[in-house]
């Protein structure tokens, strides 16, 4: 059951004036323009034992996300596909507002976004990843580990997860004499696009991407969506009680095509200077 | 555990390269988390925990609250993706008693009938392991209460020693551990010389069990000269580079 | 007898040997005090202390706070003060003794989010902190700029005799309230001014431990420093950035600096 919560961030009513005054002049508190993200920092293979791993920094969000891979049974009609889980922890170090526990609504609903976001682009070829068709395929695990949270673990959260992808190393398994063996080889994930996240939020007519946990606390709605390598949209969720109206949504999802292309692009560099 | 193969070569190189006396590296950073209070990175050979301490702050439920000291919470956990396997992320017996000697290992140092009615949370996050973690959460913990403020009697350091191949060795890696004779990691206030934690996992003498705490306090001692380091170059690093610069 | 200055102290280590009486963050210990917390410890005849360099705010009676209005029950705010306890602002200290909920809408005079200055009039080891705005210059903070530092290096910031703060107020045109908890309100004419001051308070709390910020803060906002024959400068300097760098501007600082006495 999902209920109206007391808002946990108070924000101080001279920043909020503090925020309205930036924002009429096209500005925000940190001194970013509407279309702006945060600086993003990407560092991959940072947990050895993972079979792919990112750490990423966006502004002071922090996420690390690994890549486990097993082998096991296929989820039930889709028998010749791979199998991919894609879950997020916030963890309790993340901000004084979280309680160790099983995850609430809100985590909940960050890692099925997140999943969605890659499941529907079909970034992993799933079909490739099948060891007996029907029988045994490989399991792909990405978890999330939340550090530190500062706005947008949407978005963040989405980056770490693409960029522990992208970098795997996926064990290759064999049959032999009817058990499952780790060849000792490894080889890339198949991969066939790139899925980019953009979270937009609405403060009264102003749409402003990437936002900080102070202009989350404030905001009247919020979007993600999430676009792949062609620009078309692969998922989409609004967020928070507030509304949008129809012009709005057609600006922030246009945005996000447009600052997912220029992410995209910076994130190939950045993971291309990681290795 | 009785140890099938030698894991001590004829040069006297353990698995991982090191010889006997010898510690895996170790990195701490501190004040890494923003939010928190107070924080570390420890990286321990390939152990990489991050801790954050929040407090003192306000306990919630109230009714948990004590009227003449702090109540402290502290909670070990491991990320899914942190160990050879992948770990389910809910709560294993493992990490609840973990989580509870780590406690009882830090409470003695922190002078907690300094904040009466308020919580001290120490949430200790393993991103990768590889044997000894709790002492290097430990380590890090210790690291992160002191960067929050928190009034203590003295620092903690934490170390193991074991026994590989009937010999006595310190700091113990993720491969002795699974496949060794013994391991027994300690916590200890280095000032006062007191013992906060103690564990034995396998079989020793008397002669051997004393070499080995004697072992694990050596390894705890090196490892507070690490803490010691890292707290300085946080806080005053850049005073001893100016007082270098106006010379 | 020993001294001891400027030493760099992490908790647990010795500051001083004999027996000397421990102060604000020191404990006796063996044959000796020793250090609490992380800070600049410092010993003399009178006693050995550590002056902090980190830790949350822990209130303390009639200090003056900065805090933001949370939520309301029937007869008091609760305000947040960036401690570790919620503080309560009793209706009555705003409406009068003969406070009524029926008649009198709290929300009306503070809502949620409202920043007040206050002054703690209540707090001991039983509970929570007890505020009051009645006297002159407390009450509802309806401009300016918020900010937080840690409550650690607000003495720094104020100076010996408010010297610090009056400086950068002088030099940028601005009105800086500080709250003893570390939260700021800067309010000025101009943009510059007010981004001039923020970066001058950042400046303090960065340094607060170091020698020469007086200097280095004055160079920030091109003070220029009064021409004065050489021994009075000296004297000057010695003031601000004396030992017991930490502690001006805030006397009854001493004892009341370990844990929540």
């Amino acid at each position: 059951m999902s209920s109206t919560r007391k808002s946990t961030l108070i924000i101080e009513n001279l920043r909020k004036q503090q925020m309205k005054e930036l924002i009429a002049s096209g500005k925000r508190l940190d001194g970013r323009l509407f279309d702006e993200s945060r600086s993003l920092n990407i560092q991959v293979g940072v947990i050895k034992k993972a079979n792919g791993s990112a750490w990423v920094k966006l502004g002071n969000t922090e996420v690390v996300a690994g890549v486990k891979v097993e082998t096991g049974e296929p989820f039930e009609g889709l028998e010749n596909k791979g199998a991919l889980i894609v879950s997020a922890e916030v963890l309790p170090t993340a901000s004084p507002f979280i309680e160790p526990g099983p995850p609430d609504e809100e985590t909940i609903e960050l890692a099925r976004v997140v999943d969605r976001g890659i499941r529907e682009s079909e970034m992993i070829d799933l079909e490739k990843l099948a060891l007996v068709p029907g029988k045994i395929v490989y399991v792909i695990f990405v978890d999330c580990s939340i550090i530190n949270s500062d706005g947008n673990l949407f978005d963040a959260t989405s980056y770490a997860a693409v960029a522990a992808l992208l970098t795997a190393k996926i064990p290759i398994f064999e049959m032999k004499d009817g058990a499952v063996i780790d060849t000792g080889k490894t080889k890339e994930a198949p991969i066939t696009t790139l899925p980019i996240s953009i979270t937009t939020v609405r403060l009264g007519e102003s749409l402003l991407i990437d936002p900080t946990s102070e202009e989350e606390a404030c905001m009247d709605s919020r979007i993600t969506v999430t676009t792949n390598s062609d620009k078309f949209f692969t998922a989409i969720q609004k967020g928070s009680s507030g509304f949008f109206t129809l012009e709005q949504i057609k600006n922030a999802t246009e945005t996000a095509k447009v600052k997912g292309e220029e992410l995209r692009r910076k994130f190939k560099e950045m993971i291309n200077l990681g290795q | 555990m009785v140890q099938t193969r030698s894991l001590i070569d004829e040069n006297g190189k353990r698995t991982d390269g090191r010889v006997i006396d010898e510690l895996r590296d170790v990195k701490i950073g501190v004040g890494i988390i923003k939010n928190a209070d107070g924080s570390a990175f420890i990286e321990f050979g390939k152990n990489k925990i991050i801790v954050a301490v929040y407090g003192p702050r306000e306990v919630h439920p109230k009714h948990m609250a004590l009227t003449d000291k702090c109540v402290l919470r502290c909670r070990y956990h491991m990320s899914p993706f942190s160990t050879d396997t992948r770990k389910n992320p809910a709560p294993s017996r493992r990490e609840v008693e973990i989580s509870k000697v780590i406690r009882e290992a830090l409470e003695p140092a922190i002078i907690l009938e300094d904040y009466p009615r308020a919580a001290i949370d120490v949430f200790i996050e393993v991103l990768e392991a590889d044997g000894g973690s709790r002492c290097a959460g430990i380590d890090a913990a210790s690291v992160a209460l002191a960067d929050a403020g928190i009034n203590m009697r003295d620092m903690v350091s934490a170390c193991a020693a074991g026994k590989v191949d009937d010999k006595i060795v310190l700091d113990i890696n993720d491969t002795e551990d699974k496949e060794g004779g013994a391991d027994m990691p300690i916590a200890y206030l280095p000032n006062l010389n007191q013992i906060s934690l103690l564990q034995l996992d396998g079989i020793l003498d008397s002669t051997q069990f004393n070499s080995c705490i004697d072992n694990a306090i050596k390894g705890c001692l090196k490892i507070y000269e690490i803490q010691r380091t890292a707290l300085m170059q946080k806080y005053f690093g850049n005073e001893k580079e100016m007082e270098l610069k106006e010379e | 007898m020993q001294e001891i200055k400027r030493k760099f102290v992490i908790p647990g280590d010795k500051i001083i040997e004999g027996n000397i009486r421990p102060l604000g963050n020191a404990l006796k210990s063996g044959d000796g005090i020793i250090a609490t917390r992380i800070g600049i410890a410092e010993a003399g005849r009178d006693g050995a202390k550590v002056i902090p360099l980190s830790g949350v705010y822990l209130p303390r009676v009639n200090d003056i706070v900065i805090g933001k209005i949370k939520d309301h029950s029937s007869l008091s705010w609760d305000v947040d003060i960036n401690s570790c306890f919620t503080a309560h602002l009793p209706a009555q200290d705003v409406f009068g003794r003969d406070f009524s909920p029926a008649r009198d809408d709290m929300g009306r005079q503070l809502s949620t989010g409202d920043v007040i200055i206050s002054r703690i009039a209540t707090f001991d080891r039983t509970r929570d902190p007890v505020l009051s705005i009645q006297d002159k210059d407390l009450g509802k903070i309806p401009h300016g700029v918020i900010l937080k530092i840690s409550a650690t290096r607000v003495p720094r910031l104020i100076g010996k005799r408010g010297s610090m703060i009056q400086t950068i107020e002088q030099a940028t045109g601005t009105r800086i309230t500080i709250g003893q908890n570390g939260i700021i309100v800067v309010s000025g004419r101009t943009d510059d001014g007010l981004n001039l001051a923020i970066d001058a308070i950042h400046m303090v709390e960065e340094e607060a431990h170091t020698s020469n910020l007086t200097q280095r803060i004055k160079q920030l906002l091109n003070v220029q420093e009064p021409t004065q024959p050489e021994s009075d400068t000296k004297a000057n300097n010695q003031e601000d950035d004396s030992n017991n760098v930490l502690n001006n501007g805030n006397e009854n600082v001493e004892d009341k600096e370990h844990g929540l006495e």
